[in-house]
């Protein structure tokens, strides 16, 4: 199967070990995943959307025609840059006036033709639908033991669910906890499971003791309520974000003991075997003693 | 208390074109409840901005900073009994902001025009190699024709053509 992997921008500027990783762990599982040459921002929230909507839709138009010229869906990491472009590709369905003049100056400035067949979907959704846990468990040494995880499900992958959904219940999402599990990796639930980082968007920026107190309350129900190894996510947001803000925690109360964070695709390459260095080398939290012990159990 | 004859009483058309019909929302509060950012200082609290559209209050409206917090979860719009929105409330919002008051335009615009990202994807080249990736990913920041076309196509747009001088080549 073949998909065009949407960059956007945070992924290869900020945690390029984990492009490195989808790079190297999808086409083990049978995925090829083309480069969507030229493709821009998504755009970000806080970019074109907050500032002109015919701009915006021009910039997300101009990454679908890169998807639809190759005729491949489009594949994102980052839960921002899937739900931009979900949405705007609904806008853009939905709305002729809106379509026809994004149409006329992609057209007419750039040459570039957007027909609105492009798809979207967010990496979750390959692995879990597409991939499969059978074949995810079948693409690895042998399974982790002895290990559990708390889960961060995306909150851009499931609000609002009939735009962005593909989980069965948004309320209820269970993909990221089932494709853990198939890496032998035990996933403990607990009270703010589904509150989300809160890493996105403009909150931290204008709200940081706010922001900072939101995040630590679910950082703390995870220490108080499971004996968690590790966080696991699966957006770029999410990453940064709890990793960031676990390093504010432990500097603000000395007894709490962070947990390494890992994105999904990072944890999958590991479990395959692929060079730790190159594929979960950059985080504040040290993850090397969670990698080491994953690939004890592999090797 | 609110003087009535002093507020803007279309200014929900200027807002809210292409989102939900806001003037279905009866104050329920659904969308403050789930919200991350309505626990920040000042709070966040859609249903006030669904508020202050509805009633004309335009000077308000353009001194309140908080639609810039939201976390774009979309939670609220999610949960939102009657269709309003919240979420598309709050960019529509900031996008009016941005209209009347060139302050409120985020730097970020400037930057994806002169880059096409948000982020510099190009001067991060050893710690790309480190991992073992091409030093340049291959986006628009690869590709300098493809970022001229897409500088042309911005260029026709409402918010280059009136702030031209914050977007650099």
């Amino acid at each position: 199967m073949k998909y065009g992997l949407f960059l956007g921008c945070n992924v290869p500027a900020v945690r390029p070990d984990v492009e490195r990783a989808i790079r190297l762990s999808m086409p083990r599982l049978g995925a090829e995943m083309l480069d969507l040459e030229g493709s821009a921002c998504c755009p970000a929230f806080g970019s074109f959307p907050s500032a002109d909507e015919i701009a915006s839709l021009a910039v997300s138009a101009w990454n679908f025609s890169i998807a639809e010229e190759l005729g491949v869906p489009m594949v994102t990491e980052c839960g921002s840059c899937y739900s931009s472009l979900r949405m705007a590709l609904e806008k853009l369905r939905e709305n002729g006036g809106l379509r026809e003049k994004v149409q006329g100056l992609l057209r007419e400035k750039a040459g570039r033709e957007f027909r609105g067949t492009a798809s979207v979907r967010h990496i979750i959704d390959v692995l879990h639908n597409d991939m499969g846990t059978d074949r995810i468990r079948a693409s690895i040494d042998r399974p982790v033991t002895g290990m559990s995880a708390v889960v961060q499900y995306p909150c851009h992958t499931l609000f609002p669910s009939e735009v962005v959904g593909f989980e069965e219940s948004s309320g209820r999402p269970r993909m990221l906890r089932g494709l853990v599990e198939a890496l032998g990796i035990e996933v403990r639930p607990y009270s703010r499971e589904l509150q989300c980082c809160g890493g996105a968007g403009g909150f931290v920026k204008g709200s940081f003791a706010g922001a900072s107190e939101f995040a630590f309350r679910k950082l703390r129900a995870i220490k108080a309520e499971t004996d968690a190894d590790l966080i696991v996510v699966s957006c770029i947001t999410c990453l940064e974000h709890l990793d960031r803000m676990q390093a504010e925690l432990a500097k603000k109360d000395p007894s709490f003991v962070p947990l390494p964070v890992f994105d999904y695709n990072q944890l999958l390459a590991v479990c395959m075997g692929f060079d730790p260095a190159e594929v979960a080398s950059i985080s504040t939290i040290p993850r090397e003693a969670v990698v080491e012990r994953i690939r004890g159990a592999g090797r | 208390m609110i003087d009535l004859s002093k507020v803007n009483a279309g200014l929900w058309r200027e807002i809210v074109e292409n989102c939900g019909d806001i003037r279905h929302c009866f104050t329920c509060s659904t969308c403050v409840a789930g919200c991350p950012a309505a626990e920040g200082s000042p709070p966040l609290f859609v249903r006030d901005l669904v508020r202050k559209i509805l009633l004309g209050l335009e000077e308000s409206l353009l001194d309140d900073e908080t639609p810039w917090l939201c976390v774009t979860c979309s939670t609220c719009e999610e949960m939102c009994p009657m269709g309003v929105k919240p979420f598309e409330v709050c960019l529509a919002v900031r996008r009016w902001q941005a209209r009347n008051d060139e302050s409120f335009i985020p730097a970020s615009v400037a930057e994806i025009f002169e880059t096409g990202h948000t982020q510099p994807v190009d001067r991060v080249r050893e710690k790309r190699r480190a991992v073992g990736l091409e030093e340049v990913p291959p986006t628009i920041a690869k590709f300098p024709e493809m970022l001229e076309k897409f500088r042309a196509v911005l260029r026709e747009t409402d918010l280059v053509k009136n702030n031209d001088y914050m977007f650099r080549e």
